[in-house]
């Protein structure tokens, strides 16, 4: 899906990102997890093409600077994590604009239903008449995942979702209702790289996890084999303690 | 009922809203046509009836019809080029005036003026109007270059220093202006004063035609950049990932509101406000979404100038007032109320 190699980027010679490497295949929920300013927001601004970086980034083995601007808003789409506060418009307009990429003029029907669909998905269909400026921070961070949502429903196989730290202001509710969406969406041979602060939440939904620290990689592979209290106490630099989730038998991570 | 087939509903609305206006217009006015109305004259003047007499011609046709048509066309164009620029700057309060694009414009053609007043009598009219314009496009062109290099960094615009690199922009365009009319001969100053003031009385057919042909050519390329223009209030990161392209979009509309600010100049001088005013009663009714403001901006600046001229020409009847200073009676307030929202917001 998404093959990167050795990927530098540097802001006045300082490293933000020193030769990370990310492959993602096919259906993947990949979760990038690690400590403030370890680069997580980077990666996936370079991975997204919304920086250049000087490696190539492959996506469907085609270099993603090289795709037509429209055609990739119909293969991928990202999730932001600030979003803007002052959109002086209705819910409904900001998640139509999920489906700008495919109509001209007039939304058709399927936008009409995309819409529609992701809105009773991300439970902001009763907020849609609403004004957005006037949503609190949950309810805003849920109507752009409605609407980056929105912009992936269509026909193509193998989409790509980039979202960048989606739980924000979300109650807890909402935060597993926002990770079963992208999971279910993964589901269907989709992939998603999502920067997560809660790394319980990484190793229950994540297929693999990346473990940044430094604009490195501190580790890389299934939640199990990098959720070890080792290599997480390192990373963080926090004491924590890792044991088995009486439910779930994922890894739990407990800190302190 | 679906939002697209609304807002067919307002245009035409709004499009029969102007066409009273125009034919209300039409008939203000201390000429005496013997009885007949205006509209009458200019049925006549289009069946070519040849007991028309020459002055009636001239005052429906050359005269009111000329100036009607270039109120539509200016007050159409300086709306849009205000509603675009605020979809640029995402600002309300980005007009081509506010911002220093008329300021350029104007100097640019006043030089112009100045300058090729030397070898005017060679020229045919349309090449001299034309030069006039082009040079007009320059300046707005270069002011809106300056502007947002100066207010614009990594899409996002600094208010304060938009407006204020707008006051510098038209303090040296004043005063190089300034230093022109002392220099000038008697019929430049003319003209010159003119452009200061802003007035539709200076219409003509030829002048008419050559803003249409800026129109038609603008308003293909900007009216169907609605979507792109709400995508780009996501934040110019958000709004490539729908799949615009943000840099082409930026010099479309650089290029384009320069062009209709530059021409409009050109030929009605400063007439200052209508960007402001018709974005600012649209977004009262449909919030900031551009796919409805920018088509109807279109419709309803053509309104406001139509009307405002109308007035100006007629309430101190046979004399005339500058158009400028109903649209600034309108504007003062409106600019005044969006600063006060804005504190609002920033607090």
């Amino acid at each position: 899906m998404i093959k990167a190699h050795q990927i530098t980027y540097k802001h006045k010679e300082f490293h933000i990102l020193d030769s990370v490497d990310v492959q993602l295949e096919y259906g993947e929920f990949l979760a990038i997890v690690g400590p403030n300013g370890a680069g997580k927001s980077s990666l996936l601004s370079v991975l997204a093409n919304e920086v250049k970086s000087k490696q190539q980034i492959l996506f469907k083995d085609k270099n993603i600077s090289d795709w037509p601007v429209k055609e990739l808003s119909k293969h991928k789409a990202k999730f932001s994590q600030h979003n803007s506060n002052d959109i002086p418009l209705e819910v409904k307009d900001v998640v139509m604009m999920g489906r700008y990429p495919y109509f001209d003029a007039q939304p058709k029907q399927e936008d009409h239903e995309a819409m529609n669909k992701m809105m009773y998905e991300t439970d902001v269909f009763h907020l849609k008449g609403r004004e957005y400026n006037t949503l609190s921070g949950g309810e805003k961070q849920r109507v752009h995942l409605s609407r980056v949502m929105a912009q992936l429903q269509n026909e193509i196989a193998h989409k790509l979702i980039f979202l960048d730290e989606p739980l924000n202001n979300l109650d807890v509710k909402h935060q597993y209702k926002a990770l079963e969406i992208i999971k279910n969406f993964t589901k269907k041979a989709n992939s998603a790289v999502v920067v997560l602060h809660d790394l319980n939440l990484a190793a229950q939904y994540a297929d693999k996890i990346l473990l940044m620290k430094s604009g490195r990689v501190a580790a890389y592979g299934t939640p199990e084999e990098v959720f070890t209290a080792e290599k997480i106490s390192e990373a963080y630099n926090f004491p924590c303690t890792v044991c088995d989730h009486p439910i779930t038998h994922n890894p739990m991570i407990i800190f302190g | 009922m679906k939002a697209q087939s609304k807002l067919y509903v307002y245009v035409t609305i709004s499009t029969i809203l102007l066409a009273i206006i125009a034919v209300w217009s039409l008939n203000t006015g201390v000429y005496d046509f013997g009885g007949r109305s205006a509209f009458e004259v200019l049925g006549k003047v289009f069946s070519g009836d040849s007991t028309l007499s020459m002055s009636d011609k001239y005052v429906v046709w050359d005269v009111r019809a000329a100036r009607i048509i270039m109120a539509i066309l200016i007050g159409s164009m300086l709306a849009v080029s205000g509603t675009s620029l605020q979809g640029l700057f995402k600002n309300p309060l980005a007009t081509g005036d506010l911002i220093g694009l008329t300021s350029g414009a104007t100097l640019l053609a006043a030089i112009t003026i100045v300058l090729g007043g030397h070898f005017k009598q060679y020229l045919p009219e349309a090449v001299q109007f034309s030069l006039v314009g082009i040079a007009a496009f320059i300046g707005s062109f270069l002011s809106m270059l300056l502007v947002y290099r100066i207010s614009t960094s990594g899409g996002k615009t600094n208010v304060v220093m938009m407006l204020l690199s707008g006051v510098a922009i038209t303090a040296i365009g004043f005063s190089i202006t300034g230093f022109l009319i002392y220099i000038s001969k008697d019929d430049q100053l003319r003209d010159l004063t003119f452009w200061n003031l802003g007035s539709l009385a200076a219409a003509t057919w030829t002048k008419n035609i050559i803003l249409a042909v800026v129109l038609v050519i603008s308003y293909l390329i900007i009216l169907p950049k609605g979507k792109a223009l709400n995508a780009m209030m996501l934040g110019e990161k958000d709004a490539q990932h729908l799949g615009i392209n943000v840099e082409k979009l930026k010099k479309q509309i650089i290029i384009i509101t320069a062009l209709m600010v530059g021409s409009c100049v050109a030929f009605s001088g400063t007439i200052g406000f209508v960007g402001l005013i018709v974005p600012y009663i649209l977004r009262l009714l449909f919030k900031s979404n551009y796919a409805f403001i920018l088509p109807l901006s279109a419709v309803c600046g053509s309104i406001l100038l139509l009307t405002a001229d109308t007035f100006s020409r007629s309430i101190v009847e046979p004399s005339e007032l500058p158009i400028g200073i109903l649209t600034a009676l309108m504007g003062g307030p409106i600019f005044i109320a969006i600063l006060v929202k804005f504190k609002k917001s920033m607090s």
